[in-house]
Formats: structure tokens, C-alpha cells, sequence
């Protein structure tokens, strides 16, 4: 991929994904997100970026409802996933992350096996009736997080043995084993070095024809690289919200341009 | 600068803020001074804890390592018919009427008859003192391997008997003739003998199993008592200790840790929970006594109170090492399995619980180890009673029955007259290490089987 062409990636899908209107998270009194309306579209890539402490982390933890985790943390507004209310009182956040998979800033394997960290997911969700087709999913899965070829031979292995882009992908290939149709990515290459980091950009890449994909990246060239839409956070607002290519050459709000050539952040 | 080199004499002088790095500052030597007296302060806490537990083992082992051996006689023994089978019909019921009297005139009888036969003789000594040499406990052991043999009726078989604890003891050291002069129960003259009879291959001293196996005896009998009840005791006390704790600390940690609200109930559970380990365990006596035996009426003495009151003791602080085990687990292990949709459930019982369970274990048996070192609260809820019949196999009830406690049978012995008793009560406290010891190996052992690394 290549920097200069963002200006011509164009977006051609038009169908939302994940409909966010109003969203305001609060972790105790801290008020940490404020009223934020997002589309995310179908088979698209979509970057949050902003700097520490923006919010973008907590607004993709709120649509898995991870942050139902934290006991302090609280979210008002509405998140609809194809028209479906996340939050509604009758949606139970387990089935819901069978839907939209996570991958982590750290790679964080299960202490298992390879095999046994991507079956885990398809397991639970008794999605599969015998060995045959679980190992039919653990391959389809560990081939489309592009490490098929280097863990074939040793699924027996312990995940916590490779490498730190092995893990992250076999990471990516525990989420998408569950046949997820979103995927949220929180910094999933900050802990990785730069040839690690271009794999998994380049896996992203190839998600998209799949899944949506949503990314949190503290690297604004890394959003560059691999999305085609972007959404600026700054304390705790979404600032800007459009195509890669325009917000990275024509911002429209004046803190965008300012975070963008490095002057906050 | 040049090319060419300056020479030393044109070099310029450099500000000397800082000083040679050849020469160290005051300030330096007073901060190396400080690090090592620092070492040298942490060397010498560990000299003294060393130098404290070399002794603390050195004296025990002096004091207790003769408890393991008992001066014994081996003579043939002649099994007269007519006095322990006055019916002549080998009947087990009529000869159970015979009491040890009988057995111990045979055993007399027959140990002045070996030694007149073997021709050792003191001066002035009287057959009843040579039968007094024999422990009050042989005439037992003999009337029960008769009983449970009445083949041997009429024969002569070869017996091991102890001697009495004087005589033992003077093998060990512990009397002198200068003693045995001053004491009612043990002549100069039996001494002389006891020297002939171990010249005469008569007398030995022998590996006392009994030591560990026999029940406990009386103060007459001092060469006679083991901890064999107190062993098994203490092994169902474990036991149950175990098969309580481990549940209920686990479930409890479990509950606080991963699913309890953070709120003032919660918090004040906590703040209790640390401060019931702190507890003095002679107050879970009290609550033993009053709630077990008391309210619930369950037998004194029994394994299954004492293992309660354990169990009471040791939950806080099997609580608190199982909590800890399970906040170690990596918060991105959990991050992961509810990611993947697995439940909060799932999420314990498949992830947290098997990463925890080496911490767990080991938490559990290091309290079960502090649990069987305990004292106080066994002595309240009359574990401390003389108990002399082993308690019957779990199935048949024997938690239930009277039993005793290692630590509790090292107090009671200690606590006793005979000087006899100071050896075995050191010796106790040996058999009492050597349990805690496998103990907390086995802690090690199951550590290193689940340790997983993340």
C-alpha cells in the first residue's frame, strides 16, 4: 500500500454496519465521552484516531460492551448493530461478542495450544457439531489471519511460544474464528515491531473483504495506511468523522489539522 | 583543535565540576558506606534466622532422636498352659478372663529362669527386681499375641519386650547410678544387671517402631506410649481440613474477586476476612466448643470437630493466598475470554481458575500445614484427652471417634511427669516436622506440575 494514494481510495460501500447516535460514557463522574454520533459501514475499515486519553478506546470497547466490565463505567445513548439495539436490557453482551470479536493491544494467547486458542471460540458457541469441523474452522480461520502456513505443523504448541506478530495473529484468528461481522482492533500493533506491524496491516487489509473492521491506532500513518474512514476524537469528542483521504489532506475542523501535523496530541 | 595532538603541557585545563572520576566524592563514599552497611545489616538478619533454626532443629534432634530407640530383651518365654488356659480348651472367650497379672508372672518367671540359666548374677539382687526390669506394658502385648494365637499355649516362643523406662533410660543417659540411688523405682542393683544382661547379648537397643504406631500410655508406662493415634488424627484432621477449605475458600475468593460488587458490604467482607486471619486461634477453640460440641453436640476429641475448627482458622487465610492467586492471573486473560464471547463463568472456570490453581494449591496446604501445627483450639474441644484406642477407618465412623493430635500429644507429654517423656515429646515434635515437611513439598511438588507460564 502506498501513502500517496490515500486521496484515491474511495469507499463504495454504502450500508451501515453499526449505527452510533448519542453515545455518553461515563466512568464514575468522569464524563469520557460526549455525545457521539458514528456510521460505521459494512466491509470497510475505519480508524479512530486522537491522542491519549480521547475516548477512542472506550467508544470500541462500547460496541462489544466490554465496558460492562468496569464497574464504574456507564453508557447512555444508543448503539444500534444492523438496526438491533446493543444495549437494549434483553441483549446479552455474550452472544453479542460472538458477533463483533476483539482483538487486544497486547497479544494476549490463551496459555494453550494454538489449535485449542482458536477452537476455544467456536467451542462455547457450540459451533460445530464434530472434530472434522472444528478443524476445518481452526484452519479457515488460522489461514485467513495469513499464520496458517507458519503453525501447521505444530498446533500442538503453545501460543504463548511464537513470536509477538504470530501471537497477534493467531490473536486475529481466535476472533475471526467465531465468524464474527465485526471486528474491533484496539492499537493491535503497538507492541509489535515493524515487519510484525506490516503483516498485520496488510491482514487488516484483506479483513475488510470479510468483516468490518474497526481500528484504534495511535499511528496516523498507519490510518493512513489501512482505512478508508477515519474518525478524529479530542477529550472525549468525536471532532471529525469522514473518508481517510479527506481528513488526512483537506481536514475541515482546525483541531484535526492541528493533531494531524503534530501540533496536539 | 588540530590534527596534531596537543601536548600535556598545552592541554587546556577542563572545568572540574564534577571532580576525577578517579576519586570518589564524600558524598559518593558516604552513599557506598550506607549500601554497605545495608548488606551487611540484611546478612547478618539472615545469619541470626539461620543460626536460630540450626539450633531450634540441633536441640530437638539431640532431645528426640533417642525417642526412636528402646532398650529391649529378647528371652525365650515358656507360655505355661495352666495359667493363662485354666480350662484347657484353647477357648478364646475363657481365656480372656486371665488378666495381664497372669502374663506378666510368665514373663518373670521366665526371664529369671534365662538369666540363672545363662548364669548372670548381681549380688543381693531379688527375683523381684529382676522382674521389675520388664515394662508394665510387655504382659499386654504378650496376653494380645496369645490371644490372637492360642496356638502358642504351652510353647516356648521368643519374645522382644522393653525394658522399663528407667532401665531405658540409663542406656540414654538420662539416669546414673547417683540417680537410681535416690529413686523408688529403679534399683543400683537392676542397672549392674542391665550391663551383664546387653554383655550377654540379652539386652539391645532396637528401632522402636512402636514409637510411631502404638497409642499413647500412661505415666507408669512412659517407654510404652507412641504417637500412633495422634498420627492418625492428625491425618483425618488434614483430611477433612482439606476437603472443607478448599471449596469454600475457593468459592468464596472466587466470588469477591471476580463478581462481587465494589461496594461497602463487599468492603467490610474484606476488611473482616484479613482480620479473622489475625485472630488468636484459642478463640475458634472457644467458638468450637460452644457452636460443635456444645450447640451441635458433636462428640469432644473428635477428628471431625477439631477438622471444623481448622477449618474455621485456616478459610481466612486460605482466602486471602487464593485472592491473591487470582488477581496474579493477567487481567488480558480474562480481556481475551470474554472477547472470544465466552462468559463470566466460563471465563473463571476455564482461564482464571487452571492459571490460579498452582497459587491456590499452595496456598491451601501451607495453611493446612500452619492448620496441623495448631494447638490451642484442639486443647479446648478435648483433643488433649489420653486416648489409647485408635479410631476406627473414616468408613466405619472413626471421624467421630476420640483421637488426638500430634502437637497436642507433644504438649501433653511435655507437660508430664517422668523425664522419660522429654525424649518422646521431642520426638513427637521430629515426626511432627517430618509431616510438615512432606507437606510443603508436596505444596512444591504441585506447584511446579501446574505452573503455566503467560
Amino acid at each position: 500500500m502506498n501513502d500517496m494514494r490515500i486521496v484515491e481510495r474511495d469507499v463504495d460501500i454504502t450500508e451501515n454496519k453499526i449505527t452510533a447516535r448519542g453515545v455518553q460514557v461515563y466512568y464514575g463522574t468522569n464524563h469520557a465521552l460526549k455525545d457521539v454520533d458514528v456510521d460505521i459501514l459494512d466491509k470497510t475499515v475505519t480508524a479512530f484516531i486522537g491522542p491519549s486519553g480521547c475516548g477512542k478506546s472506550t467508544f470500541l470497547r462500547c460496541l462489544n460492551r466490554m465496558n460492562d466490565t468496569v464497574a464504574s463505567a456507564r453508557v447512555e445513548g444508543e448503539i444500534l448493530l444492523e438496526g438491533e439495539n446493543i444495549y437494549d436490557p434483553k441483549v446479552d453482551p455474550v452472544q453479542l461478542r460472538a458477533k463483533v470479536g476483539m482483538v487486544f493491544q497486547k497479544p494476549n494467547p490463551f496459555p494453550k495450544s494454538i489449535y485449542d486458542n482458536v477452537a476455544y471460540g467456536p467451542k462455547i458457541h457450540g459451533l460445530t457439531r464434530n472434530k472434522a469441523e472444528l478443524d476445518e474452522i481452526v484452519e479457515k480461520s488460522l489461514r485467513r489471519a495469513a499464520i496458517w502456513n507458519e503453525v501447521k505443523d505444530r498446533l500442538d504448541a503453545s501460543g504463548t511460544g511464537l513470536s509477538g506478530g504470530q501471537q497477534q495473529r493467531l490473536c486475529i484468528a481466535r476472533a475471526v474464528a467465531t465468524n464474527p461481522e465485526v471486528l474491533l482492533m484496539d492499537e493491535p500493533c503497538s507492541a509489535l515491531d515493524p515487519i510484525a506491524t506490516a503483516q498485520v496491516e496488510e491482514l487488516i487489509d484483506e479483513l475488510r473483504s470479510q468483516y468490518s473492521v474497526v481500528i484504534v491506532t495511535h499511528s496516523m500513518q498507519q490510518a493512513a495506511r489501512v482505512s478508508q474512514k477515519t474518525a478524529f476524537f479530542h477529550l472525549g469528542h468525536l471532532v471529525e468523522y469522514g473518508e481517510t483521504g479527506q481528513i488526512f489532506t483537506n481536514p475541515q475542523d482546525p483541531r484535526t489539522e492541528s493533531y494531524i501535523t503534530g501540533r496536539i496530541g | 583543535m588540530t590534527d596534531i595532538s596537543p601536548t600535556s603541557a598545552e592541554a587546556p585545563k577542563r572545568p572540574q565540576a564534577h571532580g576525577s572520576l578517579l576519586t570518589a566524592t564524600p558524598l559518593m563514599k558516604r552513599r557506598n558506606a550506607a549500601e554497605t552497611r545495608f548488606h551487611a545489616y540484611g546478612i547478618a538478619a539472615i545469619v541470626v534466622a539461620l543460626l536460630t533454626l540450626a539450633i531450634m532443629l540441633f536441640t530437638i534432634i539431640r532431645d528426640g532422636h533417642s525417642a526412636f530407640y528402646q532398650a529391649t530383651m529378647t528371652f525365650p518365654v515358656t507360655i505355661d498352659a495352666a495359667v493363662v488356659d485354666k480350662t484347657g480348651t484353647r477357648d478364646v472367650a475363657e481365656m480372656t478372663k486371665v488378666t495381664t497379672i497372669g502374663y506378666a508372672r510368665i514373663l518373670g518367671e521366665s526371664l529369671v529362669k534365662h538369666l540363672a540359666d545363662e548364669g548372670l548374677v548381681v549380688e543381693g539382687m531379688t527375683d523381684k527386681e529382676i522382674t521389675d526390669m520388664i515394662s508394665k506394658d510387655a504382659p499386654a502385648r504378650l496376653r494380645d499375641r496369645v490371644l490372637a494365637d492360642t496356638s502358642l499355649v504351652g510353647q516356648t516362643v521368643t519374645v522382644d519386650v522393653f525394658t522399663g523406662g528407667r532401665v531405658d533410660g540409663y542406656f540414654k543417659g538420662r539416669v546414673t547410678r547417683e540417680i537410681a540411688e535416690r529413686d523408688s523405682n529403679v534399683t543400683v542393683t537392676q542397672l549392674d544387671m542391665a550391663d551383664l544382661m546387653e554383655e550377654a547379648g540379652i539386652l539391645s537397643s532396637q528401632f522402636n517402631w512402636s514409637f510411631i504406631t502404638a497409642p499413647d500410655a500412661s505415666d507408669l508406662r512412659p517407654e510404652a506410649a507412641g504417637l500412633g493415634v495422634a498420627l492418625l488424627g492428625t491425618l483425618y484432621m488434614m483430611l477433612l481440613t482439606f476437603i472443607f477449605t478448599l471449596p469454600i475458600g475457593v468459592a468464596a475468593s472466587i466470588y469477591l474477586e471476580e463478581f462481587a460488587p465494589k461496594n461497602r458490604l463487599t468492603d467490610l467482607i474484606e476488611v473482616n476476612i484479613s482480620n479473622l486471619a489475625a485472630v488468636p486461634s484459642i478463640v475458634y477453640g472457644i467458638l468450637g466448643l460452644a457452636i460443635f460440641i456444645n450447640f451441635a453436640g458433636l462428640p469432644s476429641s473428635a477428628p471431625l470437630v477439631g477438622a471444623l475448627v481448622l477449618t474455621l482458622m485456616t478459610l481466612p487465610t486460605i482466602i486471602i493466598a487464593t485472592r491473591a492467586a487470582i488477581r496474579a492471573v493477567p487481567p488480558s486473560i480474562r480481556d481475551a475470554a470474554l472477547g472470544v464471547g465466552a462468559s463470566k463463568m466460563q471465563t473463571v472456570v476455564h482461564h482464571v481458575l487452571p492459571l490460579a490453581a498452582p497459587g491456590i494449591l499452595t496456598g491451601t496446604i501451607l495453611g493446612l500445614a500452619s492448620a496441623a501445627g495448631e494447638t490451642g483450639p484442639l486443647l479446648l474441644i478435648g483433643m488433649v484427652a489420653f486416648v489409647t484406642n485408635y479410631p476406627a477407618s473414616p468408613l466405619d465412623g472413626g471421624f467421630l471417634d476420640p483421637a488426638s493430635a500430634l502437637p497436642v500429644q507433644v504438649y501433653s507429654w511435655a507437660s508430664r511427669s517422668d523425664p522419660a517423656f522429654i525424649e518422646r515429646s521431642s520426638g513427637a515434635i521430629i515426626v511432627l516436622l517430618i509431616f510438615l515437611f512432606f507437606m510443603n513439598a508436596l505444596a512444591i511438588v504441585l506447584r511446579r506440575r501446574f505452573e503455566r507460564r503467560w
